[in-house]
């Protein structure tokens, strides 16, 4: 269990990070405006469709430069991280960044709660879709945490985006074919283990498409894949010493 | 306050510490002395939990404990107030009506507080030492580390933290150096600890160091330290 203190400390400083980036205050406005603008151009079942899918990728972009660059910028030998308390800063702010992320996306899936329930529009399922896409928005904290400490600044998340550019761009030749993965992924049935196992890297990589009913089932996989990227993130946490 | 016992710690192929033991008492000014690569920082750092030992034991306190880093780095997008604000924003310079203890310590330190809306990142280098002191003079520790107390800082400023050192020890707080300025320790230390390629080759009180200068004709510490070290 985190130190309180310490928690509240992080918090401090992740606030003010996410203050400071006009980047992150610009993306959570743009990205509510944007489901918005679906919901009205189009229907209000299209604007939550877009919102669940894309709204883990709101802590993929908040989670960038989590670590290394704190470490490297010296900023943790100080008064404030003595006894080995830099390590649980750096566990706590995965903690902090999840929490405001999730309080964030709560806010915005509550908004739109009432929208679809003042027209007609909102399906309870939508709501375990949510706690999926929370899931999913988690495991992309833990991931990104963990390649934050090998990785400088934004390159934790870059990488990610890119893995994923890589599995859109696979898809697209997939399409080619008569029956090919894309058909199978979007019926939500396998002929085999070889395209559910290779289903499950993408899932891996792009763990948003958990939200999608016909294969909510892989959402066993992402919760494993979070408990790994944790359990990682702490032995390394565990082993870290400041030598600058 | 603070007791080392054979502490080691080995950075690759290079042994930083070997069987390193001693002892800080409560209330006094020790220096650490050493050349560049004797095991000072590594010790201190061990000493601090920034770094783990390979082996041995050291344990610190009871009471606060305060660090000034060689030096100091903090979050690039806070400012003086917002670095402050981090351990106590109520009591400690949360806002422009900054506590008294800040004040005070800026004071003592011939810190200007005006520079506390600005990010300690665009300090001189001297400025951003003296805040360190600020921040750590700010949580009133019992045990304060300085990993070279004068570097980057000017005479005035220089006369200033040997002040707040003194005031220290003469309020009953215990203070670690870890310096070059031979001069300076010899000053204002009760106690050297001289550290060579990562073993303790001298731990003297001062009157042991005067008279290890009596029988030796040395007259100042920093001679003392050169036969000491074999230069």
């Amino acid at each position: 269990m985190p130190d309180p203190a310490l928690v509240t400390l992080t918090w401090r400083v992740v606030k003010r990070r996410l203050a400071a980036s006009r980047a992150a205050i610009a993306a959570a406005l743009l990205f509510p405006g944007l489901v918005a603008l679906i919901g009205l151009r189009d229907s209000y079942a299209a604007g939550m469709k877009f919102f669940l899918f894309f709204f883990p990728h709101a802590f993929l972009v908040a989670a960038q430069d989590m670590v290394r660059t704190d470490i490297d910028g010296g900023a943790l030998e100080n008064v404030l991280f003595l006894a080995g308390r830099f390590r649980g800063f750096l566990r706590a702010k995965s903690l902090v960044l999840a929490a405001a992320l999730g309080a964030y996306s709560a806010g915005l899936f509550a908004l739109l709660a009432v929208w679809g329930a003042a027209d007609g529009g909102f399906k309870p399922a939508y709501a375990i879709q949510f706690g999926l896409g929370l899931l999913a928005g988690l495991y992309y904290v833990a991931l990104a945490g963990t390649l934050s400490y090998f990785l400088k600044a934004g390159s934790n998340a870059a990488a990610i985006l890119l893995g994923q550019a890589a599995v859109v761009v696979a898809l697209l030749f997939s399409v080619t074919s008569r029956t090919g993965f894309l058909d199978h992924a979007i019926a939500g049935r396998f002929p085999g283990p070889g395209p559910a196992l290779l289903f499950g890297g993408l899932v891996a990589v792009l763990p948003n498409v958990i939200v999608s009913p016909k294969v909510s089932v892989f959402g066993a996989e992402v919760l494993a894949g979070l408990a790994l990227a944790l359990f990682v993130q702490g032995r390394l946490a565990r082993r870290l010493e400041l030598r600058k | 306050m603070i007791e080392a016992h054979r502490l080691s710690k080995r950075f690759g192929p290079v042994q930083a510490l070997n069987d390193v033991s001693f002892k800080v008492r409560t209330g006094t000014i020790t220096a650490m002395l050493g050349e560049n690569g004797a095991g000072k920082t590594t010790a201190l750092k061990i000493a601090l939990g920034f770094l783990s030992q390979d082996a041995g034991a050291v344990t610190v306190g009871p009471g606060r404990v305060g660090y000034v880093p060689e030096r100091p780095a903090y979050f690039p997008w806070l400012d003086g107030y917002g670095v402050l604000g981090l351990a106590a924003p109520a009591g400690n310079g949360g806002g422009p009506g900054s506590g008294p203890r800040v004040l005070a310590a800026a004071r003592s330190l011939r810190f200007d507080p005006a520079l506390l809306r600005r990010r300690p990142g665009a300090y001189s280098a001297g400025d951003a030492k003296k805040f360190a002191y600020l921040q750590n003079l700010a949580l009133e520790p019992d045990l304060l580390v300085v990993d070279e107390p004068f570097a980057a800082l000017d005479p005035p400023s220089i006369k200033c933290v040997r002040e707040v050192f003194l005031a220290m020890k003469e309020a009953g707080g215990t203070v670690l150096l870890s310096s070059h300025m031979l001069a300076e320790m010899e000053r204002i230390a009760d106690s050297f600890i001289v550290l060579r390629r990562g073993a303790v080759i001298a731990h003297a009180g001062l009157r042991e160091w005067r008279l290890l200068r009596s029988a030796r004709p040395a007259p100042d510490l920093e001679t003392v330290f050169l036969r000491l070290t074999g230069e």
